[in-house]
């Protein structure tokens, strides 16, 4: 089980551009994978393909056996909430909540709060963030918000972590805890990690690397 | 998404603030505006039901058309009469023809309480030097007390006493001032030609209506003697049990009779019209401000969604769907609306118990202590509930319904871009 695309293609606009064409991936459960490529190459689009944000053109995406593009709409947004986390290049923390409420985010989708509570604390003190959980985003660092937003992505403890360029707007410091963070993830939680980079030292710390030129996989 | 609805307003404080004085003046004005105007309304609906008859039968008016002298003239002579010039102008009666038939209609019909004729004769008032032209009505004193409160209104004297008869009358306020008279002296009472009468006041009334205010009553016979016109009426005032009935009444009635028979509301009836027209001046006033109520919730909301697009984006990808990012934007309205209605009602209801304690004369505009009449009815209060809610919930459809097309990866690539 994992994911699987099968001849996925994607076109966007009008009139319509490809950005994707015949991508043929397989991602095994437990897999720490890295999509790399140059900007353009297609790289974020596959990632949100795969993640069920977005819908494909031609092909299909199978999430554990299922066709992504025959799930109803209420079913993809269950799966996702419970099973999926997502990390972008930048945090994307509402700022009106504070640290510990952020991250319990997801699991107020699923009426879960209470129950996540205590791990969402542990999450947070695991990453250096224990004395900070009643902080608004706009008191904390860039790492530190970053390190929240990684915190949100895992707290439903999901099978799945997607991952968009997580480095790309902290320094080289906070890049390097941001990849500890994600590496660990994987390693101790046996998260699915499929993470897109175009630094190749991050990009090495993946188990398998898939490098996109032109919309394809080469 | 309520948790987070009100987190979004506490965050924009001053907005939300502003958005609520809109909602919250709209609804505190309707509220105010109707309790003050529906008050002094239902208190002159009152005086017309309670202190006037129901219906009013009275002498006949009739307009003379092209055709009313045919019978007159050529009755079954020609098929078709044609006159040069045609008639025109008005065949009046000055009395109502058969009072007997109507009193024995009146005494059979059970939805009659009372009824009482009368004959209003216009008259010279003199005492000593002091003159004053005015009306006499005559009528039956007993049954007057019964159709009208104007026995409620004597301040002197007693209203029943006139039915002893021999020339006695209850003189109004307004007409006692005039001839500077007092109750038990004699006034002198004379048509335009003929010798004076003299009555005797028994009584003094007092409405706080200066034209009512201006008139004397007194037995029926005696009017119709000083009048020299004996047995003649020309108004029967009835009262009926259930005064919603009058209109119908009157209406059949008048079809039976060539008397003119109107119900209260129809010899009201500009009043009632000066009403409606209150009616749509406090509507369109209110609407305006609830208009620009929901066009400032509009635009809150407007500008919420824009600068949410990033939250929006998030939330979707933690498996919030359209609808839990409808209701968060929907809500926020709802709130607003609801928060500002609550507030405008009770504060509102606070103002009405002010203004009811504000001095306001003691005639028509003012209760009988003296103060501004204000309406409670629960219908103004649930009708401004109502305007509020619905005001802010057409103004929240829009944006939130746009923040739910918002579909995740459209917000991430804008923010590429």
């Amino acid at each position: 089980m994992g994911i699987t695309a099968r001849h996925v293609g994607k076109m966007i606009g009008e009139p319509p551009t490809r950005i994707l064409s015949d991508i043929n991936l397989e991602i095994n459960n437990g897999e720490f994978l890295a999509l790399t490529g140059r900007s353009g190459s297609g790289k974020s689009t596959l990632l949100y393909l795969l993640s069920t944000l977005d819908r494909v053109s031609q092909g299909e995406v199978q999430i554990d056996g299922q066709n992504v593009g025959k799930m109803e709409p209420e079913m993809i947004h269950r799966f996702r909430n419970a099973n999926m986390g997502f990390i972008f290049q930048f945090h994307y923390l509402l700022a009106e909540l504070n640290t510990l409420e952020n991250v319990l985010m997801p699991a107020r989708k699923s009426g879960r709060q209470v129950e996540r509570e205590h791990y969402a604390r542990s999450l947070l003190k695991q990453f250096d963030l224990g004395d900070k959980m009643h902080r608004l985003p706009r008191q904390l660092s860039g790492g530190e918000q970053q390190r929240v937003a990684i915190a949100r992505a895992l707290v439903m403890e999901p099978q799945y972590l997607f991952a968009d360029e997580p480095t790309g707007s902290l320094d080289s410091v906070n890049g390097e805890n941001v990849m500890n963070i994600i590496r660990d993830a994987n390693e101790r939680l046996n998260v699915t990690v499929i993470m897109v980079t175009h630094e190749s030292d991050f990009a090495r710390l993946a188990k398998r690397q898939v490098h996109l030129v032109d919309g394809k996989i080469q | 998404m309520i948790f987070l609805a009100f987190r979004y307003l506490f965050e924009r404080r001053r907005q939300t603030i502003l958005t609520l004085l809109g909602i919250f003046l709209g609804t505190a004005a309707y509220v105010s505006i109707s309790g003050f105007m529906l008050g002094f309304r239902g208190y002159l609906i009152d005086q017309l039901i309670n202190n006037d008859a129901h219906v009013h039968i009275g002498a006949r008016e009739e307009f003379l058309t092209d055709h009313s002298l045919d019978d007159p003239f050529y009755q079954n002579v020609f098929a078709h009469v044609f006159w040069d010039p045609a008639p025109s102008g008005r065949k009046d009666s000055d009395m109502v023809e058969n009072p007997q038939q109507w009193y024995k209609r009146l005494d059979a019909d059970p939805r009659v309480e009372a009824y009482s004729p009368q004959l209003t004769a216009s008259v010279i008032f003199s005492n000593g030097k002091a003159i004053s032209s005015s009306t006499l009505i005559g009528c039956d004193p007993r049954a007057q007390v019964k159709v009208t409160t104007l026995g409620d209104y004597v301040i002197e004297g007693q209203f029943t006493d006139l039915a002893v008869g021999g020339n006695r009358i209850v003189i109004g306020n307004e007409l006692q001032k005039k001839l500077g008279l007092r109750v038990s002296q004699n006034v002198m009472v004379s048509l335009a030609e003929g010798p004076p009468t003299p009555f005797k006041i028994v009584g003094i009334f007092k409405t706080g209506n200066k034209l009512s205010d201006n008139v004397a009553y007194g037995a029926l016979a005696d009017v119709q003697k000083v009048n020299r016109t004996p047995n003649h009426v020309n108004k029967i005032a009835v009262r009926l049990h259930d005064h919603t009935q009058a209109a119908a009444l009157a209406a059949a009635w008048a079809k039976i009779s060539p008397e003119r028979v109107e119900s209260w509301d129809q010899v009201n009836s500009s009043i009632f019209d000066v009403f409606r027209i209150q009616d749509a001046v406090r509507f369109m006033s209110v609407g305006a401000v609830m208009i620009v109520a929901g066009f400032g919730i509009y635009n809150v909301l407007n500008m919420t969604v824009m600068h949410k697009r990033k939250d929006i984006a998030i939330l979707r990808s933690m498996g919030y769907d359209t609808g839990d990012i409808i209701r968060l934007f929907f809500s926020q309205g709802l709130i607003l609306g609801v928060a500002g209605t609550i507030l405008g009602l009770t504060f509102s209801y606070f103002f009405c118990l002010y203004l009811q304690t504000i001095p306001f004369g003691g005639g028509p505009l003012g209760g009988g202590m003296g103060h501004l009449i204000v309406s409670f009815d629960p219908k103004i209060y649930i009708q401004s509930a109502i305007l509020g809610l619905l005001s802010s919930t057409i103004a929240s459809i829009l944006p939130a319904s746009s923040a739910g097309k918002l579909t995740p990866i459209e917000i991430i690539r804008a923010g590429a871009e």
